[in-house]
């Protein structure tokens, strides 16, 4: 696979040219750069109008004798947070089992993050016609939103 | 000779073109300039989507940059790293401005992380032959997280202190190991001042220094590979 990529570096000019001619590249300088710089200037006015119209919260500073009333992590650790505090449900196994399960449930995501593509080996790649790993991508991230909010309002 | 293409460039400056052979005859980067930069295609089909890999990457380093500003005035220890962090937001020129631009750039490269994440995911571009991408990806994920869960603390605020506590007893859960974990995490039984020295360096120089490493192989490898082709 990865040839093709040398192949396509190592073209003659002439070959280069009729692809763009084709309309199937362009020229990576100055077109895609120019187009990147665009992105980044858009970044860098995005970040600096939330800089200057909510700069970040400080707080009072810490007391390890003061426990505050309301603890919550950042918003994208609530999702993982709240799915700890809902695996109390399964109290009833054990005294230790929500939190092993909340722990446990989580490393185990993480750890078939790590090895599916390994196993997902049909080359075809259009969302569409692969329903199944779609609903599982859609579950997933609709998952995560709804534990990060319900996490926010608990 | 009294002129110099370089691609679309034309350059007549003689010192320019003087200090272009000097590197040339040492270097021979004509060869590099030509594949890499000024004779390199870049494919059509590219969307918004496509570019948040590099979106993320350049927020990375925005993160860097502030972050070495950021710490020629912060403080790690228990008794002034709060004071320091007023002290960069109120008093040093720019300061509040570092501060911000660190504060939302975390948070935005970690919605541009889960962008580019899902990108990859809905259009199947993690598969063969891209899987090590994929996982390299996959730590690079957890170290942003790492990142974010170490430098939350550093401020020294309420809000850090105690998230700390509650998240370095996240780990005490599982069998055996758990409590182990989570006084290697502290440095002790509670969240004190190693747990400062500790998250810092940890933020200032473990993290960075695996997430560059991985950065590289993750863009050797694409580099390798090529970008994936349209669906």
């Amino acid at each position: 696979m990865f040839k093709k990529e040398v192949e396509i570096k190592h073209l003659p000019i002439e070959e280069k040219l009729k692809k763009i001619e084709k309309g199937e590249a362009h020229w990576f300088f100055p077109h895609h750069v120019f187009e990147q710089i665009i992105i980044v200037l858009i970044i860098m006015g995005v970040m600096i109008t939330l800089v200057t119209l909510f700069p970040p919260h400080l707080g009072e500073k810490a007391d390890p004798f003061v426990t505050p009333e309301h603890i919550k992590p950042e918003w994208y650790f609530l999702a993982g947070y709240q799915f700890l505090k809902a695996a109390e449900v399964f109290e009833f196994i054990g005294r230790a089992a929500p939190k092993i399960i909340g722990v446990v449930g989580q490393g185990i995501v993480i750890f078939f993050l790590f090895i599916f593509p390994f196993f997902d080996k049909h080359p075809e790649r259009h969302p569409s016609r692969r329903p199944i790993a779609t609903m599982i991508g859609i579950l997933a991230a609709l998952g995560f939103i709804v534990m990060t909010i319900w996490g926010y309002y608990s | 000779m009294n002129e110099l293409r370089l691609g679309p460039i034309l350059i007549r400056n003689r010192f320019l073109i003087s200090i272009y052979n000097f590197v040339e005859n040492r270097l021979g980067i004509k060869e590099i300039l030509d594949l890499e930069v000024f004779y390199k295609l870049a494919p059509s089909y590219l969307g918004i989507f496509s570019c948040f890999g590099g979106i993320t990457f350049f927020m990375f380093t925005l993160q860097v940059v502030t972050g070495i500003l950021l710490l020629v005035y912060y403080v790690p220890t228990t008794a002034q790293a709060y004071d320091s962090v007023v002290h960069i937001t109120n008093n040093v020129p720019f300061g509040w401005l570092i501060r911000g631009i660190h504060h939302w750039g975390a948070n935005i490269m970690i919605i541009t992380v889960f962008i580019h994440m899902g990108k990859i995911y809905f259009h199947g571009i993690y598969k063969n032959p891209r899987e090590l991408n994929w996982v390299t990806g996959i730590v690079l994920l957890i170290c942003t997280l790492s990142f974010s869960f170490t430098g939350y603390l550093l401020p020294w605020t309420q809000l850090s202190y105690w998230a700390t506590v509650v998240g370095t007893e996240i780990p005490s859960a599982m069998p055996v190991i758990g409590d182990y974990i989570k006084i290697f995490l502290r440095g002790g039984a509670d969240v004190s001042q190693i747990t400062l020295t500790r998250f810092f360096a940890v933020h200032i120089m473990v993290l960075p220094a695996a997430v560059i490493m991985f950065i590289v192989l993750h863009i050797i490898m694409i580099r390798r590979q090529g970008i994936s082709g349209p669906l």
